[in-house]
């Protein structure tokens, strides 16, 4: 049998996408279309008192204004059972604003016009009457305001949300030492290259909706519902889609906006949101405050962490529910052994964009409150942070590893894996110790030097299953369906050799379909690091029983027909990762250089080790540019302050440090392919480990970087008591 | 992000587009790299009346050594000055212009762009104000020459009519020698500056006559360090003067605070950039 598992296959659209002959949403017209411009709300909180659409409608090429009262009635659902709630189903969205609106970018009505100028022309004139109210803002103080984002519910917090492990008072008692801060990360969005965009298409009875990506089975049942249409009537079809990291794909007041706007009309519809409109209305992530206190012995080891957590929602509960505020306190033990841990999540409501997660979402928060106070307590005990993380790091004869978190919640179940091991493999890929000497001898010359490290768990292979078909044809090849989504990873290539190897042809023989709803019966889509891991398990359960039912039958594999096989994946997977920064800075000017990143990560078993170091290398880029860069401000009266690249700093390849990949291939029992996931790995530790890099950079004296992003003024601002 | 409506023209010469810009009214707008003017028309920051596209106009992409000195033409690019064979302290124009955005943007914004928009980062106008040159302004009823001061009012706010196009820039021919640095700081490769400095410094035989140091980012418009000059005028470049001087000029600025970014920083930033600048300009003089 070929080996195309292992291999570093090439992606077979990537010659298209990188001469420009990719085909996006935006590249997509269909005769007689209209386009569709969303009028925003303006201001962060405000009653809306009526909707005046006479200036626009009078413009030639205008076709309708759709207000509140033109659409129907209905909430963007939660789609996580999980992340469910009463209360958050108290606050969820509807799809254009009924008298209030909550934040600025909210929907408030739909110009339909000709082409997309004119749209645009006309949506100024649509004028909305509003009264203006106070705003709640920080979600600290939102949390206890009077200021209420959603009156009904009678607070900003939406839930709070306890995860508790051993007895946390005791741990505490028994500490030699004890320290405590508090923690900022900053809101932070995935900030696709391409925005989002969709063409809906009115079919017989129902709907074609180009431009899904993510999930697009889940948002066909949704919209079939909410448009009051039979699911098999509802069709999403992905085209290229130009990146997702968490945001792309989930289901958006847009998405029902467009589709009922065509049913309307009866003619197809376009909406292509533009970069303005993304930083207001696509998900935003992070922002979060945390409290935490760490106890540990004289001799570092460790025994308690607790704390209180606030986490912004945003002003309304979206798609994945509090998912934000509950992942930080499963996150938040990490790859060590603690006697206990209790963390108080807040879901706060604000009034600023809506939040879902972002690539790595909580892990990459967590870790960053971990890792930096693990750093601050190895400086109260005089211990090196290699030193204090090799004592506590879960050792491999541990595994598998669970912490037990009552009848509340799930388990943290680590499978597999050697943390402590894998820690020492990054030391050595580092070249740790000749790194402090160098670092020294720069010191010495009068550079700013500093090191950082993290360690870190990714969450990922998330569930519940994913169904695969598979038919081979007469001429050898094979044709693949699997419900999963491409936002540019590799999965068809991945799904290719999966299958490839499994049928005992070529990659290229192999066809993976995905894109269309009508197509592919059913599928959980991509997130969560799951794609390969779920559908890659079953595309491969699907080829063995094609392999065996030709056997049994004695036919050959074309003569078999279609066969279908599911891949349940009852648990999520863990993987350990380490990351390693190492940074200069300018205490005059507050210049932050990122001179090298290292990220390690246990991925089973590689399928496509070109991929997996893309994935890795671009999360780690993103998480050094949300360590240095990004942030979402807003002023005092909920007014975003980054509206534009100019602002939303995100890295350029000028910023972005050289990465190095290592990967451990550790056995993954659970899964055939013994496999784990990729996509989120990269980006967990970075955030932690260049704020330890910079912390150890800073001179004797200055101040403990315990907020995002570093940048210049901030570093400059650290500094300042050390000069 | 689609522009407001405006009426176009496309004009095939000089006297073409002064005429265009003289009929089309008060809110007409060249159009030269667009690289300014583009972004704020998607924004709708902007709403022209009309947009009279010089882009074409060929004969002002020209640069040329005359007696007065270096003449460049109004849609002389940012890459053409950051390429160009420069001497002496004209180097600080073609440092200014490396500075200016990405390769994409310096190879269509227009060196008569950046100083119309009067961006009171943009670097290009610091480089010139240092280097004392001159600004050529034509209508279709008169010409004039004016100085980068005379032409600056305030953020995105110059002294030109409704009718007046820069048509050109002379860096003028120094007497005697003189060096020059241009240095900034942003926080990404590419980003406007949060500040910018240029220093041109003249040397007749061993006597130094005088420092020019313009200050971006800082103030309402690029701005003379005039304290940090004076302290300078004929005095030796040690590390004490360029010390005072760096610590005047961060002084001689008025910058604002805005999100991220604070008055007394920026003015940290400006000492650090001129000590850069001085201690550069006598290195290489050593």
């Amino acid at each position: 049998m070929s080996a195309a598992i292992g291999t570093s296959v090439a992606r077979a659209r990537d010659p298209l996408l990188l001469t420009g002959r990719g085909r996006y949403v935006a590249d997509l017209d269909l005769p007689g279309q209209a386009w569709a411009r969303v009028v925003r709300s303006p201001v962060a909180h405000a009653t809306l008192r009526g909707v005046a659409t006479e200036a626009a409608l009078a413009i030639p090429g205008v076709l309708a204004v759709l207000t509140a009262a033109d659409v129907p009635d209905v909430r963007i659902p939660i789609r996580l059972p999980f992340a469910t709630t009463p209360e958050g189903l108290s606050v969820l969205q509807p799809v254009l604003a009924r008298d209030v609106v909550r934040y600025v970018g909210e929907p408030a009505a739909l110009v339909l016009a000709e082409d997309p100028w004119t749209a645009e022309d006309a949506a100024e004139l649509v004028e909305l009457d509003l009264d203006v109210l106070e705003t709640a803002g920080d979600p600290v103080e939102a949390a206890s305001s009077s200021t209420l984002v959603h009156e009904r519910l009678g607070s900003n917090v939406v839930n709070t949300i306890p995860v508790r492990f051993g007895d946390v008072e005791a741990a505490f008692a028994a500490a030699d030492v004890v320290v405590a801060r508090r923690l900022e990360l900053p809101r932070q969005t995935g900030a696709p290259l391409e925005t989002r965009g969709l063409v809906a298409e009115p079919t017989d009875g129902g709907v074609t909706i180009h431009g899904a990506a993510k999930v697009k089975h889940f948002n066909r049942g949704v919209l079939a519902e909410l448009l009051d249409l039979p699911p098999e009537r509802v069709r999403l079809v992905e085209v290229d889609v130009g990146g997702g990291f968490g945001v792309r794909g989930e289901l958006y007041p847009e998405d029902v906006l467009v589709p009922f706007a065509a049913l309307r009309l009866g003619r197809p519809v376009k909406w292509v949101e533009d970069r303005a409109e993304h930083l207001v209305a696509t998900n935003h992530a992070r922002g979060q405050v945390h409290e935490l206190e760490v106890a540990a012995t004289a001799d570092g080891r460790l025994l308690g962490l607790r704390g209180t957590a606030w986490v912004d929602q945003g002003a309304y509960i979206r798609t994945q529910g509090i998912l934000p505020a509950i992942l930080p306190g499963h996150h938040l033990p990490g790859p060590y052994v603690w006697e206990a841990f209790d963390l108080t999540a807040h879901a706060v409501l604000t009034h600023r964009t809506p939040v879902g997660t972002y690539r790595g979402p909580g892990m990459t928060e967590a870790s960053f409150v971990r890792e930096r106070l693990l750093d601050v307590l190895a400086a109260e005990l005089d211990l090196d942070p290699v030193e204090l993380r090799r004592r506590n790091l879960i050792p491999a004869e541990r595994m598998p590893f669970v912490y037990d978190l009552g009848s509340e919640s799930p388990p943290i179940a680590y499978e597999s894996g050697d943390f402590a091991g894998g820690f020492e493999v990054l030391l050595e890929s580092v070249g740790y110790d000749s790194a402090r000497g160098e670092q020294a001898r720069r010191r010495a010359a009068g550079e700013h030097v500093g090191l950082g490290l993290a360690a870190t768990v990714e969450m990922g292979a998330i569930g519940p299953f994913e169904d695969a078909a598979v038919t081979m044809s007469d001429a050898g090849r094979a044709v693949v369906r699997v419900g999963v989504a491409s936002l540019g990873q590799g999965v068809e290539t991945v799904l290719a050799q999966i299958a490839a190897d499994e049928l005992g042809i070529e990659p290229d023989a192999v066809e993976v379909r995905h894109h269309d709803t009508d197509d592919v019966a059913s599928g959980f889509g991509s997130f969560a690091s799951r794609t390969t891991v779920v559908a890659g398990n079953a595309v491969a359960l699907a080829c063995r029983a094609l392999v065996k039912r030709a056997r049994e039958q004695g036919v050959v594999l074309a003569e078999v027909g279609e066969v279908t096989a599911r891949f349940e994946k009852p648990h999520p997977s863990f993987s350990f990762g380490a990351t390693f920064s190492l940074v200069s800075l300018d205490p005059e000017t507050g210049r932050v250089v990122p001179e090298r990143h290292v990220v390690l990560h246990d991925i089973g078993r590689a399928i496509n080790p070109a991929l997996v170091e893309g994935q890795l290398a671009g999360g780690a880029v993103q998480g050094v540019a949300g360590a240095l860069l990004e942030e979402l401000p807003y002023d005092e009266t909920g007014q975003p302050l980054a509206v534009s690249l100019a602002d939303y700093r995100l890295p350029t390849v000028l910023d972005a440090p050289p990465v190095e990949v290592v990967l451990v291939e550790h056995p993954v029992p659970g899964n055939p392919l013994g496999i784990k996931g990729a996509g989120e790995a990269g980006i967990v530790g970075a955030p932690a480990a260049v704020a330890n890099a910079v912390a150890d950079a800073l001179p004797p004296g200055a101040e403990e970087p315990l907020a995002l992003p570093l940048t210049p003024q901030r570093v400059h601002a650290l500094a300042r008591p050390a000069r | 992000m689609k522009a407001p409506p405006f009426a176009y023209a496309r004009a095939e010469s000089l006297d073409d587009a002064l005429a265009l810009l003289a009929e089309a009214g008060d809110e007409a707008k060249l159009l030269a790299g667009g690289q300014s003017l583009v972004p704020l028309l998607a924004y709708r920051v902007l709403r022209p009346t009309h947009l009279v596209d010089i882009d074409a106009l060929t004969s002002l992409e020209t640069h040329e050594r005359t007696p007065e000195g270096l003449r460049l033409g109004a849609l002389v690019r940012h890459e053409q000055l950051a390429t160009m064979s420069v001497k002496g302290a004209e180097r600080v124009l073609a440092e200014a212009a490396g500075h200016v955005g990405h390769l994409p943007i310096r190879t269509r914004g227009t060196i008569g762009g950046s100083l119309a928009h009067a961006d009171p980062a943009a670097e290009l106008p610091v480089a010139l104000l240092a280097l004392g040159a001159t600004l050529h302004v034509r209508s279709t009823a008169a010409t004039r020459d004016l100085g980068v001061e005379e032409l600056l009012l305030g953020p995105y706010t110059t002294s030109l009519a409704a009718d007046e196009a820069i048509v050109g820039v002379t860096v003028p021919e120094a007497a005697c020698e003189r060096r020059g640095a241009f240095a900034e700081f942003a926080v990404r490769s590419g980003d406007f500056a949060l500040a910018a400095v240029a220093v041109v410094a003249t040397v007749d035989g061993n006597e130094k006559r005088d420092v020019r140091i313009a200050l971006g980012g800082v103030d309402a418009t690029a701005i003379r360090a005039s304290s940090a000059e004076a302290l300078l005028e004929r005095a030796e470049l040690t590390d004490d003067a360029i010390a005072e001087a760096s610590t005047a000029a961060a002084t001689d600025c008025d910058p604002a605070s805005d999100a991220g970014t604070s008055a007394p920083y920026r003015r940290a930033l400006v000492a650090r950039l001129v000590r850069d600048a001085l201690t550069r300009i006598r290195e290489e003089w050593a």
